[in-house]
């Protein structure tokens, strides 16, 4: 088994996978469904590791998630930084939600997230999508629980801390 | 950290020095579109593998019918494009350029839900470059608009920050086309109300700005409104390409030659 403190592999093999599944190609109208699965595993690890991955981590992941989606790359970095910054402050309290709260909680922060992005390309002419981002965040909802049990299962197996 | 993000928004992409730096992410990106579409193109190798001989035969003659077709088709067209040089060079007008068209295959369309944008894979090894005009069967299908070593994106014509140059090809009536977020429709604007153009005219490509070469179809008028009062109607008109469709499309290719349109607008 991996020492413990070298498991952080991990969150980035995770992280990739999310990544991954994020280009899943799907029919033209059916993408505004997309549950912005990489923001959710990246709050996952913000939550269970504060002290290691932080602000550092959301922005790399935002990024990559930019170019992904060939958007102005830094947007969506922008808006995790955001919405990881408030789980730092607020973890502790987080963690003693129950799931549905919790998914909840995520919801709205996939939602400030996409939503500080579509500011920014609102304020730069770039097309954002109005209020349709809503979707995203409301599908993210029921994917918490998912989300939070997969990566849960990977911690406690590869002792990541 | 947030300030090392916005300094990227709004300053690194004027950089011109790292245009190398984001076509390698770019590429990197694209590579995760093909991992993730992987599972679907091997379910289509295992069905295409399974198809019947019978399928097979039947396509087999009904693709040499088409062929025959075609190619018949085409002595016409070399010899109506010999006359139209003949005219040209009668006008002393500009030669029209003959392009060359390379085949690219879709991987797959950008995650996010407000960009019409297609992955390709084909890329500046295969000589693409940006602003060439994407083609599909029935029309132009938009633009290169990145391009990294073994793969390109391109611009859809129904894109929000897309527009395109087009006249009527009834009367030669100009206008632009620009696309509205939605694959069913594209809006021309500026068309005034008094201008002679109706449901189901084709819309081509003019060639001015210099990016598509012009003659090429684009959109059937598919709406007209003519609100009181207002000095421009508002049309819409239906792309004739689809856009959600289809794994290949066409990247025309400037081939050497005379250009389609004036060396200034290059």
């Amino acid at each position: 088994m991996i020492s413990s403190a070298n498991a952080l592999w991990t969150v980035a093999a995770s992280l990739l996978v999310a990544l991954v599944l994020h280009a899943i190609p799907l029919p033209f109208d059916w993408r505004w469904y997309r549950p912005e699965l990489t923001l959710l595993v990246l709050f996952y690890w913000v939550l269970a590791l504060p002290h290691r991955i932080g602000v550092f981590s959301a922005a790399i992941t935002g990024f990559a998630v930019d170019l992904l989606e060939g958007d102005l790359v830094g947007g969506l970095a922008v808006g995790a930084v955001v919405a990881t910054l408030i789980i730092l402050f607020t973890y502790q309290r987080i963690r003693q939600f129950n799931l549905i709260q919790q998914g909840a909680i995520m919801g709205m922060l996939v939602a400030l997230a996409l939503l500080v992005e579509s500011w920014l390309h609102q304020f730069l002419g770039l097309p954002a999508p109005g209020y349709k981002f809503w979707l995203a965040a409301a599908v993210a909802i029921p994917m918490w629980p998912v989300v939070r049990k997969v990566l849960r299962g990977l911690r406690r197996y590869f002792e990541v801390s | 950290m947030l300030l090392l993000c916005l300094a990227s928004l709004f300053y690194l992409r004027n950089i011109d020095g790292l245009a190398g730096a984001r076509a390698v992410l770019m590429d990197g990106a694209n590579f995760i579109y093909r991992v993730a579409v992987t599972p679907r193109d091997a379910w289509a190798s295992v069905a295409d593998y399974l198809q019947s001989r019978e399928q097979l035969r039947e396509d087999n003659r009904r693709l040499q019918q088409e062929n025959l077709v075609l190619q018949g088709k085409t002595q016409q067209f070399v010899a109506v494009m010999a006359e139209i040089t003949r005219y040209r060079a009668l006008l002393n007008s500009s030669q029209l350029v003959a392009r060359e068209v390379m085949v690219a295959e879709v991987i797959s369309v950008s995650s996010d839900p407000t960009r019409h944008l297609l992955i390709l894979d084909k890329g500046a090894d295969d000589g693409v470059k940006i602003g060439q005009p994407l083609l599909g069967a029935e029309g132009l299908m938009g633009q290169i608009v990145e391009v990294g070593a073994n793969s390109a994106r391109a611009l859809l014509i129904s894109d929000l920050t897309h527009a395109v140059p087009v006249q009527i090809n009834r009367n030669g009536v100009r206008g632009i086309a620009e696309g509205a977020g939605d694959l069913d429709h594209l809006i021309i604007r500026h068309i005034a109300a008094t201008t002679d153009i109706a449901l189901g005219d084709l819309l081509v490509t003019s060639g001015l700005g210099g990016r598509f070469p012009p003659g090429y179809p684009v959109a059937v008028v598919s709406s007209i409104t003519l609100p009181a009062g207002a000095a421009f109607a508002q049309i819409e008109a239906q792309p004739l390409a689809h856009l959600d469709r289809g794994r290949h499309v066409l990247i025309a290719v400037a081939s050497e030659g005379p250009a389609a349109f004036s060396s200034k607008a290059q």
